[in-house]
């Protein structure tokens, strides 16, 4: 009797009274990823450009306004019109909670502001913080920098 | 005692009616296994005890399973199921392929999606163990033995002389080529590429980078927070190229590879859970798949963040 129960109740929970999936994802901003601190221009209100990943875990995306991404998509030689704004942000690296066998940003390492025949500049910490000094092997390296292919 | 006489009254009557339902049992066919799934043991052992009753050719049910009507609804599972993702013929596809379907698998069990919750409710002990996966993980996070080779870098510089002699106009004043919509009709939207940063990925199962773009109406929903039911217009483009290592340890972005959009509206786009799915492959923008079925890959896959809206990007806001 009691296994007739039993098998009654499977039947019944599985033939329509099933619950629904368990909510395991919710909608959610990155917050982690998001600037905190005043910067001379906000890279991510620009387009981007290209993307790289750094050795050590840390990834980059660069980005442009209207003149520097122009630019990019139709020339391979970094030489920028004055004036042209770039900057790149490199993010700290998290597994991806929703994709294993993915990484996505997690905190801000750094932002680098570049402005071609102008001023090269870097913020780190968290707030971001400007750091004293140029560095215009740097500032070289991320005008060389060739566009991502979008067509 | 009139109380016992009704109970057993009862049971009677249901065993009746659970004796008629036994009448009707279409069949549960066995095909033979023609290519089960390359893994070592360790981790085919899982598949086995977990998935196979519905994703493979060897399905083993217990007995109250073999009772109408349960019979009917598993049956049904089994049969979708393995129409899915079949263990027992999946080892003839290519080595990648059949890795990719076990990152997919990994990500379903850990969103709670896999095995299917109405069937877990049931067979209570039948849900993968946490030792069992961390076998599955280690096994993926693990390199397979001629791991893939790093993206042609000829093959990448050609794409994109090509595209900087083409494309090479102040974007907008020059209209793209005509680029086919999707075989479910979807239209390819050449300005993709001018909207804005939403997030990016490093996408090591399958040696790809990603970049996660929105248009206006999705920047405005991020901005303000409402981002649980993504609001009719929305269109996201994810943007994939092959990783190009660059020799120092780090890695660029190679040629590109293809272009996806998911455009909300939830009346046009009803059936397919309320997007347009659309892909579009390599430099010529070719419509991904053979025909409109190709959605449902886009949409099974989706299925474990259906609670955001099928979205899986968590977006990072200050983009305006
Ligand atoms: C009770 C039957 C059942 C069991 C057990 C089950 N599945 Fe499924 N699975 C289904 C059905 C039905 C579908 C298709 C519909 C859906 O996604 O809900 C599916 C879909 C999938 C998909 C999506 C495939 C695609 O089309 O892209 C994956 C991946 C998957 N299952 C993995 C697993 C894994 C891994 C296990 C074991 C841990 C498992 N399933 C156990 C019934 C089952
Ligand atoms: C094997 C699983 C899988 C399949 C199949 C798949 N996607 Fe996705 N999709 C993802 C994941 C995971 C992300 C999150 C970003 C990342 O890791 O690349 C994503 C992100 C996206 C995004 C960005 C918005 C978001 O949801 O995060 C778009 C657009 C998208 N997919 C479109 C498509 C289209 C169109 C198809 C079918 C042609 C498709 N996807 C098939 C797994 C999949």
């Amino acid at each position: 009797m009691k296994q007739l129960f039993a098998a009654i109740s499977v039947v019944l929970l599985l033939s329509g009274c099933s619950p629904n999936p368990p909510k395991t994802v919710y909608p959610q901003l990155n917050r982690e990823a998001e600037f905190r601190g005043g910067l001379s221009w906000n890279p991510r209100s620009g387009r981007v450009i290209t993307s790289w990943i750094n050795p050590g875990g840390t990834m980059t995306t660069l980005y442009g306004d209207d003149t520097a991404v122009n630019y990019a998509r139709s020339h391979a030689d970094g030489a920028y019109p004055a004036g042209a704004k770039l900057g790149a942000v490199t993010w700290k690296q998290q597994e991806d909670a929703r994709w294993f066998g993915g990484r996505i940003p997690a905190q801000v390492a750094s932002v680098e502001i570049v402005v071609a025949g102008g001023p090269y500049e870097k913020y780190e910490g968290s707030p971001l913080a400007a750091v004293p000094g140029s560095d215009a092997q740097r500032a070289q390296f991320l005008l060389q920098q060739r566009a991502a292919v979008m067509p | 005692m009139t109380r016992m006489r009704f109970l057993t009254g009862t049971g009677i009557v249901l065993l009746l009616i659970g004796g008629a339902m036994q009448a009707y049992r279409p069949k549960l066919e066995s095909p033979p296994v023609t290519a089960e799934i390359q893994a070592p043991d360790e981790v085919r052992q899982i598949l086995r005890q977990r998935c196979y009753s519905c994703h493979s050719n060897e399905t083993k049910l217990p007995w109250y399973d073999n009772l109408a009507p349960a019979y009917w609804v598993v049956r049904d599972d089994v049969l979708e199921g393995r129409e899915h993702l079949n263990f027992s013929t999946i080892g003839a596809k290519p080595e990648a392929v059949q890795r990719g379907m076990l990152f997919e698998s990994v990500n379903t069990v850990q969103l709670g999606s896999m095995p299917l919750p109405r069937y877990l409710a049931v067979h209570r002990d039948a849900g993968v163990t946490p030792d069992e996966l961390a076998t599955l993980r280690h096994y993926l996070a693990t390199p397979p033995a001629q791991s893939a080779a790093p993206a042609p870098a000829a093959a990448a510089e050609t794409q994109f002389q090509h595209w900087i002699a083409s494309n090479g106009k102040p974007m907008g004043t020059q209209p793209d080529t005509q680029v086919q919509p999707e075989w479910n009709g979807v239209p390819f939207l050449p300005e993709y590429k001018n909207w804005k940063p939403v997030s990016s990925t490093e996408r090591w199962d399958n040696h790809t980078m990603r970049q996660i773009l929105g248009n206006d109406i999705a920047l405005k929903a991020i901005a303000d927070g409402k981002i649980d039911n993504w609001p009719d217009g929305t269109v996201f483009a994810k943007v994939a190229w092959l990783q190009q290592p660059d020799g120092k340890g780090g890695i660029t972005t190679g040629a590109f590879q293809q272009v996806e959009l998911m455009i909300k509206n939830s009346k046009t786009y009803a059936s397919t859970e309320g997007w347009g799915w659309g892909r579009w492959r390599g430099d010529d923008l070719k419509p991904y798949g053979k025909d409109a079925a190709f959605q449902n890959e886009c949409i099974s896959c989706h299925e474990p963040v259906a609670h955001s809206d099928h979205v899986y990007t968590a977006p990072i806001g200050g983009a305006q």
